[in-house]
């Protein structure tokens, strides 16, 4: 699990790093997020976020402990390991879930075994759903959150063809759905925003819904993020843009305050 | 608790999860179980691990960064045993139906997935559309549970019950919605400790049908605020888990073969009189 990311080439960080600081510039100071299970890299955006840019964002650790701060990061994203700090433990049949429906919490992360270009994700199977060649732990909350909550982001540290696929085995947590208007046809709120991996940022073409290239860490070309990639990566007009590099302050606070042991990494 | 029945077990991932009771569910060699956990881990491993479960009702089963739930995997893709798969809410709405004797819970939660579609066939979920406003919606049908099991801090004597601080996880779904609830307890305390304070009570002893003192019940999950989830077990029983010798020889040690659940504590490093487990908080 614990492995140890590569390197950026010519940024003075790991792609653990800029993973979490691209995530972070993209959130708004109106974000009102919580997290769900082994959502290292989230965890880590949401909290450097409020620490830099945006003060007022909300985040609910575990779906529990609102505005927890707490001193590190464990094994865990739903332990309470992370609830130190809180204002409020929010319990979940009546708080939180009462609070996902309303959209009172705006912004949720997910990702999977696969994803699609719509931003679907599946972590239910790979291979036949009723005789799997590898039973996966179950989509949890994300076929509920990605139907109810409105500012929904991806991530994923393993970016590659059997991840990034054009077919998802199984679809355990919505994304764009179908594409174009399928989200808005079934009354759901918002959609996929960004989705963040080790290679580069997607975002979504606004007609058609699917990813679409925004920027590529250092060192990437486009034809290695294609030949990553299961489906047909869209490309914006014009030149592709670098993923900007973070600033030495958000490198120590990340390092020193969000997350000094480390736990980002566990999903490498 | 007869072979064949619908259990449904408490706790969330690595948090309070019943474990001295599945132990003792594992020691009287129960065999058929159907398994409700909404989101579970540990708890549905070692019931699979000891062949009692022939269904698995919940949301997500794993270890989280610890990886997959090893047991549960392997039973599920040899086809051993069977997951039936939902997510959180649809869990949640199907326990609530259930609660409250409605035909069914109206949920977004699901649309769009393929989640609905896995219960076409029985019928627990149906995708239907609501006549007044045209908003399609998921109706959860009601899931029957036999017996509930939940870990608490405190109960008395007749059943009253409390979580310390509050109710956090959705235990009392699963109470709700249970013919019988039993609850294991940290400790057990007079009746006038609920009288006292009893804005403090998680549940009202008509809801518990009986209860088990069984402090530190929860390891190696963990009992907020008290102890933490233990990392090193989850880390140990993952290694074990790479051959079946190894496997035996930790589920005897570790699990299975100790006589009392305070001998179990002991071969884990963690008894009471220890203090805090391994890898807690606060």
């Amino acid at each position: 699990m614990t492995g140890a990311p590569a390197v950026v080439p010519s940024y003075s960080c790991t792609i653990d790093e800029l993973m979490v600081v691209a995530f972070s510039r993209a959130l708004a100071n109106d974000t009102r997020a919580f997290n769900g299970a082994a959502s290292f890299v989230p965890v880590c955006a949401y909290r450097l976020a409020r620490r830099t840019h945006a003060p007022e964002l909300v985040w609910a650790a575990s779906s529990i402990a609102v505005d927890a701060d707490p001193a590190v990061v464990g094994s865990s994203t739903l332990s309470d390991e992370l609830w130190g700090g809180a204002s409020m433990l929010a319990n979940s049949p009546a708080d939180f879930w009462t609070y996902a429906q309303g959209a009172r919490y705006n912004t949720f992360a997910f990702r999977g075994a696969q994803m699609d270009a719509y931003g679907n994700v599946n972590n239910s199977v790979i291979g036949p759903y009723h005789s799997p060649k590898v039973r996966l732990p179950g989509g949890g909350g994300m076929a509920d959150l990605g139907c109810m909550i409105p500012r929904i982001y991806l991530w994923s540290t393993t970016h590659g063809p059997r991840t990034f696929v054009e077919r998802l085995d199984f679809r355990s947590g919505l994304g764009w759905g179908d594409g174009g208007d399928h989200r808005a046809s079934l009354g759901l709120p918002g959609g996929p925003r960004l989705c963040v991996t080790s290679l580069c940022v997607f975002d979504f073409e606004p007609e058609t819904k699917r990813m679409r290239l925004a920027s590529l860490h250092p060192g990437v070309s486009v034809e290695d993020v294609q030949s990553a990639t299961g489906f047909e990566v869209l490309l914006p007009a014009g030149e592709v843009p670098i993923t900007a590099q973070p600033s030495a302050e958000e490198l120590h606070i990340l390092r020193t305050e969000v997350d000094p042991s480390g736990a980002r990494r566990r999903e490498f | 608790m007869p072979d064949g029945a619908t259990i449904a077990l408490g706790g969330l991932s690595m948090n309070s999860a019943p474990m001295a009771f599945v132990r003792e569910l594992v020691r009287a060699d129960k065999r058929d179980l159907t398994v409700v956990a909404i989101v579970a881990g540990m708890c549905v491993d070692w019931l699979v691990a000891a062949g009692a479960v022939s269904r698995v009702v919940a949301g997500l089963v794993s270890f989280e960064g610890l990886g997959l739930a090893p047991h549960f995997r392997r039973a599920v893709e040899r086809g051993e045993t069977t997951m039936e798969e939902y997510s959180e809410h649809l869990l949640i709405c199907r326990l609530q139906a259930q609660a409250r004797r409605l035909p069914f819970m109206p949920t977004v939660a699901g649309l769009g997935t393929d989640v609905p579609a896995l219960h076409a066939g029985s019928g627990t979920l149906r995708i239907e559309t609501d006549t007044a406003t045209g908003r399609p919606y998921v109706a959860c049908t009601p899931l029957a549970v036999d017996v509930a099991v939940v870990h608490v801090h405190e109960a008395d004597a007749t059943g009253n019950a409390r979580v310390h601080p509050k109710l956090i996880w959705m235990d009392s779904e699963i109470v709700n919605a249970a013919d019988r609830s039993v609850v294991t307890a940290e400790r057990i305390v007079d009746n006038a400790s609920f009288t006292a304070e009893p804005h403090r009570s998680s549940y009202p002893r008509f809801m518990v049908d009986a209860v088990c003192a069984a402090p530190r019940g929860a390891y190696p999950t963990s009992c907020f605020p008290d102890y933490g989830h233990d990392d090193g077990f989850y880390a140990d029983y993952v290694a074990a888990c790479g051959s079946p010798a190894d496997f035996g020889a930790f589920w005897e040690r570790r699990i299975a073969g100790p006589e009392t659940w305070d001998d179990v504590l002991a071969a884990n490093g963690a008894a009471v009189t220890d203090g805090r487990v391994a890898g807690g908080s606060t």
